[in-house]
């Protein structure tokens, strides 16, 4: 039983941290919330789905276009982002809400709302080891999803472009005085989200089915770690992702599976009620 | 120097002004009033105009919150939970439609409390991520608690408004379409005039000064936590009266229809557009948009044509963000949201 927990719920753990990664990016840099991640989210997944189905690619390949595709219309998204004004996080949530609705009806035009799944059998069978068992898919999702975070981590913690990001999440002001072109970073950190939208996509529908409505509990799922984590440290996305990933795993092994989405709001209304300045993190 | 604007706002320019707006609300009104004859009690038609009605009731009680800056994301959970308890209890216990209605929107209102006390510390942004969160309280309740509810299977069958017996007059409710128009017509009515004798009461302006600059109102004496829980109770209490009327009047609910984001998000869409500073305009919004919706957009695009009200959401945050009444009224001083502070607490 608790094998089972553990495991399920650090697999899941680590790619509800690939999912987060991408929205704490886009809202530590530009403080712009973007409720219409789950949204995109889903997008990429199509996108993978209709490749991989339709157009017979194989899965590896299905990631660069949808990283492509993503971030085409992340640019597009920065361009409506960086018309707003004053408040930023409570008007960009209003956008974003509206930009959520436009795609979820627009992947309900272009694809039907018809559960989709990405089947690629051979992640079903698993390691078994002294009564410890993981799916060949579980374990895929945690390595792809801790080689993604380590490469973010160089980027963001090792190079000087990371420098220049985290400076701008910590003080925009302070960042612009020396000499960093705020607008820029706003505009990379949107390609650095899509990138790992991208990247998290094709992995979601492989692990969950694909339709247009399901945008909606990723998203709270970003929101969730994000806030749980605070703002400008990944060491503390990562430990969120895990203990919403455990939680999560948790209630489904001992309460049932439905209700599992009830985790997500739950934590982060607790959240906000006692830490609204995240469990780690600074003040928002 | 003369400033010009200070002309165009002078009493000669305004009441021309407000004559053309009371006009437009005349024939607004007109319309409404006369409309099952005017389209010869085409069905469909008045179908679409109670539904349009019923999310222009949605509209305003939305905006009683609304008016006080708090964005809520997350109505659908009163709408929810009173057409759940107001079909619960007809059914179960076998009340009259007409007395389970108004107890649903006290149900409402205790849920209404218990969000107000999770969500009241916070502001803005936060204020909206927790509302959002809240829904799924209800809905996940609802859909496994079946020994009450049924499950996600919902519920059919549901009683519909009883009929009415006046002196000679025999109304019913299942057979015409017309009748149930007009009631929720008559409700909208007088949900309208109780906003706009809430937002020109003291309240009102106490929630008004809440919104614009919220140190200052406290300054002053304006308790922010209490007036807007307040605002948020009568906001719960009017949107699950209209959720206990939509179960009565469509007689069948499941979770994931009245949960949905379908009457969480359209309430306030149809506020921001409308006017969030404005009383009516939410109700207009309503009425033009969604019969905008059904009628032209739905047959051209059978599945998603939803997205329309993410688009006008969209073109309201970015260039008219007093929405179209709001404009017409000149509201345009303010922009989508004046509050200076942005931050959770």
């Amino acid at each position: 039983m608790w094998t089972t927990v553990l495991v399920s719920g650090i697999s899941l753990g680590s790619f509800y941290t690939l999912i987060a990664l991408g929205f704490a990016l886009i809202f530590g840099v530009t403080r712009n919330f973007n409720l219409a991640h789950g949204e995109l989210l889903v997008l990429a997944g199509y996108v993978a789905y209709w490749l991989w189905k339709v157009c017979a690619l194989p899965f590896v390949f299905t990631f660069p276009v949808a990283i492509l595709v993503l971030l085409l219309v992340c640019l597009g998204l920065q361009r409506l982002f960086a018309r707003l004004s004053e408040p930023l996080e409570l008007n960009s949530i209003v956008l974003s809400f509206g930009v959520a609705i436009v795609i979820q009806n627009s992947m309900l035009f272009l694809f039907s709302g018809n559960y989709r799944l990405i089947r690629i059998p051979s992640l079903n069978q698993g390691i078994r080891f002294h009564g410890f068992y993981m799916s060949y898919g579980q374990l895929t999702l945690l390595l792809l999803s801790l080689i993604i975070i380590f490469l973010l981590y160089i980027i963001m913690y090792r190079t000087y472009l990371g420098k220049a990001l985290r400076a701008t999440i910590q003080d925009k002001e302070a960042a612009a005085l020396a000499g960093i072109n705020v607008a820029v970073m706003g505009t990379l950190a949107f390609c650095l989200g899509a990138v790992l939208i991208g990247l998290a996509g094709p992995l979601y529908g492989c692990i969950h089915y694909l339709y247009p409505s399901t945008g909606r509990e990723v998203t709270l799922l970003a929101i969730t770690i994000t806030i749980f984590a605070g703002v400008g440290r990944l060491s503390g996305i990562i430990l969120a992702g895990w203990i919403l990933g455990l939680a999560e795993s948790f209630t489904v092994i001992f309460c049932g599976a439905s209700w599992r989405e009830m985790v997500a709001a739950v934590l982060l209304l607790t959240l906000l009620t006692f830490r609204p300045h995240g469990i780690l993190g600074d003040k928002l | 120097m003369i400033n010009s604007s200070l002309i165009k706002n002078s009493r000669y320019g305004l009441s021309k002004r407000l004559k053309l707006d009371k006009v437009v609300l005349l024939m607004a009104l007109f319309f409404l009033l006369l409309l099952p004859v005017l389209v010869w009690h085409n069905d469909y038609i008045l179908q679409v105009f109670t539904h349009a009605l019923l999310l222009a009731t949605l509209a305003l009680a939305w905006n009683i919150l609304g008016v006080s800056g708090s964005i809520s994301l997350g109505h659908a959970a009163f709408f929810g939970a009173g057409a759940y308890a107001s079909a619960l209890l007809s059914l179960d216990s076998g009340l009259s439609v007409w007395l389970t209605i108004p107890l649903a929107g006290f149900i409402t209102t205790g849920l209404g409390f218990i969000m107000g006390l999770i969500c009241m510390r916070l502001r803005g942004a936060y204020f909206a991520l927790a509302t959002l969160a809240f829904i799924e309280i209800p809905r996940v309740v609802t859909d496994n608690w079946d020994g009450l509810t049924h499950g996600s299977l919902g519920l059919v069958g549901l009683p519909g408004f009883p009929s009415l017996h006046l002196g000679s007059w025999h109304i019913d409710f299942y057979s015409s379409i017309t009748a149930s128009y007009y009631l929720i017509l008559i409700y909208s009515l007088v949900l309208l005039g109780l906003v706009g004798f809430i937002f020109r009461s003291n309240l009102g302006l106490a929630l008004q000064a809440i919104r614009e600059e919220e140190v200052a109102a406290e300054a002053v004496g304006i308790r922010a936590n209490s007036f807007r829980l307040l605002s948020m109770l009568l906001s719960a209490f009017f949107t699950g009266i209209s959720g206990a009327c939509y179960a009565h009047l469509v007689r069948y609910i499941n979770p994931g229809l009245v949960y949905g984001l379908h009457f969480s998000a359209i309430p306030m869409i149809f506020a921001i557009c409308g006017g969030r500073f404005t009383i009516i305009g939410p109700a207009l919004a309503a009425l033009i948009i969604y019969p905008l919706d059904q009628f032209i957009f739905h047959p051209l695009i059978p599945a998603g044509h939803e997205f329309l009200y993410g688009a006008v959401l969209i073109f309201a945050v970015l260039f008219m963000p007093a929405g179209f009444w709001g404009r017409m009224q000149r509201n345009t001083e303010v922009g989508l949201f004046t509050k200076s502070s942005s931050s959770g607490i």
